[in-house]
């Protein structure tokens, strides 16, 4: 043992021997570093991890059905045929008056395009099975990424005076669209607006007076809003011509001055018995409203119209609610004339990155502890070599989870936080070894080589083993099903990547960074460690 | 280091001692899990998490209208107005808010009619307020319920939080399955009523329609038929009267969608003085429909009124009617409302009602009189618990055994694999005290939580490794010629300083994760149940190499 060089038995050993010289290592180091802190640019992030939820709605409506008559006639059939489709957890039907509902939900972890595609063929394939009168049904399958928003924004009237509902609803709509260009949104939708329409409302008392039917002011009504498109006609030496009847309802005016009958020689317009104005949709009860504070106090409660939008799956919250914000202080000016206000009630993106940076800021300060506790016990050399390794490690796992199509989420970043406590242990009981065979007499023969490669050597098989242990304590949680066993994916998925890194880069570096930091002692004296 | 050794080598050599070690050991192991059956410390699936909004669901019962529902929104606003870390309030009448993890399962998506609402709190940053978003909920829900509730009799405001983890229906939803509905509704009542009573539980609803009286317009048959008016102008014409229709559409140039033309009778014509049936056939008198020969028949000379009660809503749950019974939980673990309504739920009902055990905690009810069977399910975030933590156990099982295996591949030994297997799993001591410790130092309930159990799973690997590296050195200082109990000393104290520092490093990495809400329980775990396995590592693991033959 003394003359022969030392055997290395492990791959512990090898890695040390093969990279303690090379010049590639420092180069693979920063090529860690490097990639790591790009996947932790470009890795999508978002709060939570996404869950793999499938399922759809069936609605189908058969007017002046009471509630047990959609039960049987058509919640009950249609629930049978849906309970054939392979992978159907559970159907929920709801009767009402006119309206069957039917939800289906399928087993948490069902693909969802197969799942949603099997939905409608099943209900396409039985619409001859659907009892008589009843209206096309509409199926529609929900999908937690898109249809959960990731931003919401609140519009409000600042002067009541200068816009009203309908004008609010309008500029809204307008920014939908403008803001439906934005890269990666997905759907976006409005509540609470109120459309613009000619309401006719009709006194009774004067309809009866007038000797009036409803149906009267139907067919009036209706003989006059026709459409029709252009004719072509062509003169005797085949020129072409167009013409067509003006659309009669060009304002509120025109239907105001709609005549419905004659009564006793005098004529009766539809101003005479019913006040036509233009409006809002007064049929709609839906509203939305806001009350919010303005310095010290609260407004009064405002109508307001919210536009949510939603992102696509697995991209960046982060940036698309940045893009949606920066659009909205565009538009700032714009909105200004109009006296419309606006507040950002929701944003996702930015709780995402708040999350996020905070659990890095985390991660930085466990590792500085680590540091400093290292720098007591071993010496700040061994403690600079340990620290050095964590970030490596981290950007091993981010950029392997980066490639696997994970995103960075709370979860994500938990498990890191969990995974830093083991990820040091390996170089940790590497540096010790070395430090312990450094001041050890035994050692004092042998080259610095020698001793950093034995001293790696040595503890190879008993890390090796005991990681694997950890990291097979991981793989079970992979099958935890149900709701929490998705939304814990990213740990079964992330430690063992972290914990194998750490071990070959423990294996790699220690020795290397030790090679160039550490210095054998000269001391003779005892064979005591120093504490 | 030599005192450490010296110590490690006493106690392997006084049997006494060692017994002693051993037996301290096993009580600690048997205290700390008597401290689950003792409710010392308490378990839940997630713990709650301080948000930075949180919403108020409002149901006036069936066959209100948005005006009242209204008077309820202008109501619990006004509550909200006086609290100092709100900085908006969204209120969507009629519908649900924009959705969001809470609602996707709540079926916020599906609300519509005039009786729902939903109101969004955004409150001032977490950082930057005192208050917790789940201790404010707390605080509000009685004051708020209290006063906005009464207003119009059987209204539900339910206080709704962003769920830490996975979103579910309820903290705990009672299914209840049955055929004859107004049964169901029967049991659904008094359920509802034990819920209510139980301590913990809050915001107790029964998701079904309430019953309210309605109007039926019955055709007379005979003089329709005279009068030469039909069933569907009729209908039509009552439509269009007091719902209104688009009749038709204006095209516009200069806007987005199309103009309707709505077509509706005057609220103040339209609306009735009183809610009565005379008040109605007033209405209808004035309400002509036009025969084709240009007669006019008053709607009231066709049809008589009769009051009769609504058709509620039937619910079925994979093709069997159903009802559901929900209610949160306040501040509290569901498990022990659970079990505490379970055992009401037994002793109210048993005087109708045959009631056995079928399933883990749900019952089947078998009428006395008519022998007809209902089935209660217990669900919500209690299943998802349930079978969270049930599949967290199966996990750690599986982790155990496939520990075992690796290690008998490693050391071709039972005995060895077995020491490693009892040190590692006695880091759960750890695990439970750390909570208790936990529990009497934090202001709220320190829960054991799902991630608490994968805290332990992971800590099975970490300490398995402390036991590793201590057999690993003992027997190639046992190979080069040393007596076996010195190796186990000399082993034990020289290792010692690597398990510390590892063990110091989790401990320090994991304080971080003890102060969050959700992974707080992880953090516990791993802190104190590090602390733990050093301690069995370093001492119980020697002695159970002295003792085994495989060395």
């Amino acid at each position: 043992m003394q003359k022969s060089e030392y055997q290395v038995t492990d791959i512990a050993g090898k890695l040390a021997k093969a990279f303690l010289h090379s010049p590639l290592t420092p180069l693979l180091g920063v090529f860690l570093l490097a990639i790591g802190y790009l996947a932790l640019i470009i890795t999508p992030r978002e709060e939570d991890p996404q869950i793999q939820i499938s399922g759809g709605t069936i609605m189908a409506i058969l007017p002046g059905a009471t509630p047990k008559e959609i039960e049987n006639i058509i919640i009950k059939p249609l629930e049978k045929k849906i309970k054939e489709i392979k992978g159907v957890e559970h159907i929920y039907g709801m009767s009402t008056e006119n309206v069957g509902i039917v939800n289906v939900m399928y087993y948490i972890g069902e693909n969802r395009e197969e799942s949603n595609l099997k939905l409608y063929d099943k209900v396409m394939q039985n619409m001859d099975q659907l009892p008589k009168g009843t209206l096309p049904p509409l199926v529609k399958p929900f999908d937690i990424d898109i249809d959960v928003p990731i931003i919401s924004v609140a519009f409000y009237a600042k002067d009541t005076s200068k816009t009203n509902q309908i004008k609010l609803y309008q500029k809204v709509k307008e920014i939908q669209t403008r803001l439906n260009t934005i890269k990666n949104v997905a759907k976006s939708e409005i509540k609470g607006g109120h459309k613009k329409q000619y309401n006719i409302e009709v006194d009774l008392d004067k309809l009866s007076g007038f000797h009036l039917s409803m149906g009267q002011i139907v067919t009036a009504l209706k003989s006059l809003a026709i459409n029709v498109p252009d004719v072509t006609n062509r003169t005797h030496d085949g020129k072409l011509v167009v013409f067509g009847i003006k659309n009669a309802i060009e304002s509120v005016k025109d239907v105001q001055n709609l005549i419905i009958a004659q009564y006793m020689g005098s004529v009766i317009y539809l101003k005479d018995i019913a006040s036509v104005y233009a409006g809002e949709d007064i049929q709609n009860h839906k509203s939305a409203s806001i009350v919010f504070k303005q310095g010290e106090n609260f407004t009064q409660t405002t109508p307001q119209v919210t536009l949510t939008l939603s992102k696509l799956k697995g991209t960046n919250a982060v940036f698309i609610a940045e893009d949606i914000k920066n659009s909205l202080q565009q538009m700032q000016q714009e909105l200004d004339k109009e006296a419309i206000g606006y507040i950002i009630t929701r944003n996702y993106g930015e709780r995402a990155d708040e999350a996020v940076n905070e659990l890095v800021f985390h991660l930085l300060i466990s590792i500085v502890i680590i540091a400093i506790l290292l720098m007591f016990v071993l010496g700040w050399r061994e403690s600079l070599i340990v620290t050095f390794t964590v970030p490596a490690i981290l950007a091993v796992t981010i950029f392997v989870a980066y490639l696997s199509g994970q995103t960075i989420n709370r979860i994500t970043l938990f498990a890191f936080l969990l995974s830093l406590g083991l990820l040091v242990d390996a170089a940790i009981i590497v540096i010790e070894n070395i430090h312990r065979h450094l001041h050890v007499s035994e050692s004092e023969h042998k080259t610095m080589d020698e001793i950093l490669i034995e001293a790696t050597d040595e503890i190879g098989a008993p890390t090796n083993i005991a990681t694997i242990a950890i990291i097979l304590t991981m793989v079970p949680m992979a099958f935890v099903g149900q709701m929490m066993g998705q939304f814990m994916t990213p740990i079964p998925a992330n430690v063992p990547v972290a914990l194998f890194a750490s071990l070959v880069i423990a294996y790699i570096f220690t020795p290397y960074l030790a090679r160039r930091l550490l210095k054998k002692p000269q001391h003779k004296h005892s064979l005591k460690e120093e504490l | 280091m030599k005192f450490f050794e010296n110590l490690i080598y006493t106690i392997l050599e006084s049997k006494m001692k060692k017994f002693l070690v051993i037996f301290l050991i096993a009580l600690a192991f048997i205290g700390s899990v008597m401290m689950f059956p003792s409710k010392i410390v308490l378990a839940k699936m997630l713990p709650g998490k301080s948000a930075n909004t949180f919403s108020i669901y409002v149901d006036t019962p069936s066959g209100s209208s948005f005006l009242q529902t209204t008077q309820i929104n202008e109501c619990v606003v006004d509550v909200l107005k006086k609290e100092e870390s709100v900085k908006d309030i969204e209120i969507y009448n009629g519908m649900g808010s924009p959705l969001d993890y809470a609602g996707l399962v709540k079926g916020s998506s599906f609300k519509m009619g005039e009786n729902v609402a939903e109101i969004v709190i955004n409150l001032t940053d977490k950082h930057h307020r005192s208050e917790t978003s789940y201790n404010m909920v707390h605080r509000l829900r009685p004051l708020i319920q209290s006063s906005c509730e009464p207003i119009i009799q059987g209204t539900s405001i339910k206080m709704i939080e962003q769920p830490s983890g996975p979103p579910t229906l309820a903290a705990i939803a009672i299914e209840l399955y049955g055929e004859n509905q107004d049964k169901l509704r029967e049991i659904s009542v008094s359920i509802k009523q034990i819920l209510q009573n139980t301590q913990g539980l809050v915001d107790v609803d029964v998701m079904q329609d309430e019953i309210y009286k309605k109007f039926e317009l019955v055709i007379d048959k005979e003089k329709m038929i005279r009068s030469g008016v039909s069933i569907e102008q009729a209908n039509q014409i009552i439509y269009l009267a007091f719902e209104g229709m688009d009749i038709a559409v204006k095209n516009s140039e200069n806007s987005l969608e199309q103009i309707a033309l709505h077509l509706v009778l005057s609220d103040a014509t339209k609306n009735l003085h009183e809610f009565s049936k005379d008040a109605l056939q007033k209405k209808l008198s004035s309400l002509r429909l036009m025969n084709p020969q240009g007669m006019m028949i008053p709607l009231n000379e066709i049809v008589t009124i009769q009051e009769v009660d609504s058709n509620p809503m039937i619910m079925s749950k994979n093709i069997k009617r159903m009802v559901t019974i929900i209610a949160e939980t306040d501040l509290v673990s569901q498990v022990y409302p659970l079990l505490e309504a379970r055992t009401m739920i037994k002793e109210k009902l048993s005087d109708r009602y045959i009631i056995n055990s079928s399933h883990l905690f749900d019952y089947t009810l078998k009428d006395k009189q008519t022998g007809e069977v209902y089935e209660l399910v217990w669900d919500g975030e209690m299943k998802v618990s349930m079978d969270t933590f049930r599949d967290l156990g199966g996990a750690f099982i599986a982790a155990l055994i496939l520990i075992f295996l690796l290690m008998v591949i490693y050391y071709k030994s039972f005995a060895l694999s077995g020491i490693i297997l009892l040190g590692s799993f006695l880091s759960i001591i750890g695990v439970i005290v750390g909570h208790w410790i936990m529990d009497l130092f934090t202001q709220d309930t320190f829960f054991l939580t799902a991630t608490s159990l994968i805290g332990f799973i992971a800590l099975m690997g970490i300490s398995s490794r402390n036991s590793l590296l201590l057999i690993d050195f003992a027997m190639s200082l046992i190979k080069n010629g040393m007596q076996k109990r010195k190796a186990i000393a000399v082993a034990t104290a020289t290792r010692a300083k690597p398990i510390f520092l590892t063990a110091v490093a989790i401990i320090l990495a994991s304080t971080l994760l003890a102060s969050d809400p959700i992974f707080g329980g992880l953090g516990v775990a791993l802190i104190f149940g590090t602390i733990v396995a050093v301690i069995v590592s370093l001492i119980f693991v020697p002695i159970l190499m002295d003792n085994t033959k495989a060395i």
